[in-house]
């Protein structure tokens, strides 16, 4: 997805992991997917720049589809959907 | 382990059976944790959650150094058995500024989030004059000897030696 698309997307839930490092954004992660609904789409704000390659490796990995990420001003948001 | 109810299965090649079970066994890491040094035992936590993460059962067997961290008196020391003693300020600095967790609350958080067994060997208690369970923290799930690490380790599909 383009950023602008990503920017317009409505979300189901938001997990703010920034200032938390590697594995915690991944952890904070998977724990919220855990409660979510099949289709429905999570955001992720992280600061750690691992984060970046792990998570839509993980994401793809567990079968859920990864729709692309945002640079903001010092940290990332990831939009995953179930 | 992970039971998985298939409804292709059902249906397609199964139609007799009112349900199918597919069961898929989860993959395995098998840790021999040699090590007592807060530095590695940190960076085990991280790979220990990273696994969970991945699904995999996770089984920790804790052997002569290691026994000594888990023991009950040990809970709670920042900088034990550091290895690098040179780094050792610098690390434990980095850490706490960049408010990593401690090895111990990386072990709790794996064991809360994903299937984590950790056997204390039986010999490495003795060494340090554990002799129960109740002698090591209470991340310690049971006391074993060598011959389940040796059976387990054959079946994992990563076997790490810390």
């Amino acid at each position: 997805m383009t950023t602008e698309e990503l920017k317009n997307l409505k979300t189901d839930k938001v997990v703010d992991a920034r200032g938390s490092a590697c594995p915690g954004p991944l952890m904070a992660t998977k724990k919220a997917i855990g409660e979510m609904k099949s289709g429905e789409i999570i955001e992720v704000l992280s600061s750690d720049p691992g984060t970046k390659r792990d998570v839509p490796k993980w994401a793809v990995k567990k079968g859920f589809e990864y729709l692309g990420d945002i640079l903001e001003d010092g940290y990332f948001r990831l939009y995953i959907k179930k | 382990m992970a039971v998985v109810y298939c409804e292709f299965f059902h249906s397609y090649l199964c139609p007799q059976l009112k349900t199918t079970k597919l069961i898929i066994m989860a993959k395995k890491m098998t840790i021999a944790l040699y090590t007592g040094s807060f530095d590695k035992l940190t960076a085990t936590g991280v790979i220990i959650n990273g696994a969970v993460a991945d699904d995999m059962d996770v089984e920790i067997f804790v052997l002569l150094m290691g026994a000594n961290a888990f023991k009950k008196e040990n809970v709670g020391k920042t900088d034990h058995m550091a290895e690098l003693a040179d780094k050792k300020e610098e690390f434990l600095a980095s850490l706490q500024q960049l408010k990593i967790p401690t090895w111990m609350e990386y072990f709790q958080q794996a064991k809360e989030m994903g299937n984590v067994k950790i056997y204390i060997c039986g010999l490495a208690g003795k060494v340090w004059n554990g002799l129960t369970l109740g002698d090591f923290n209470e991340l310690a799930d049971d006391i074993c000897g060598i011959a389940e690490y040796v059976a387990s380790a054959q079946t994992a599909d990563v076997n790490l030696f810390i």
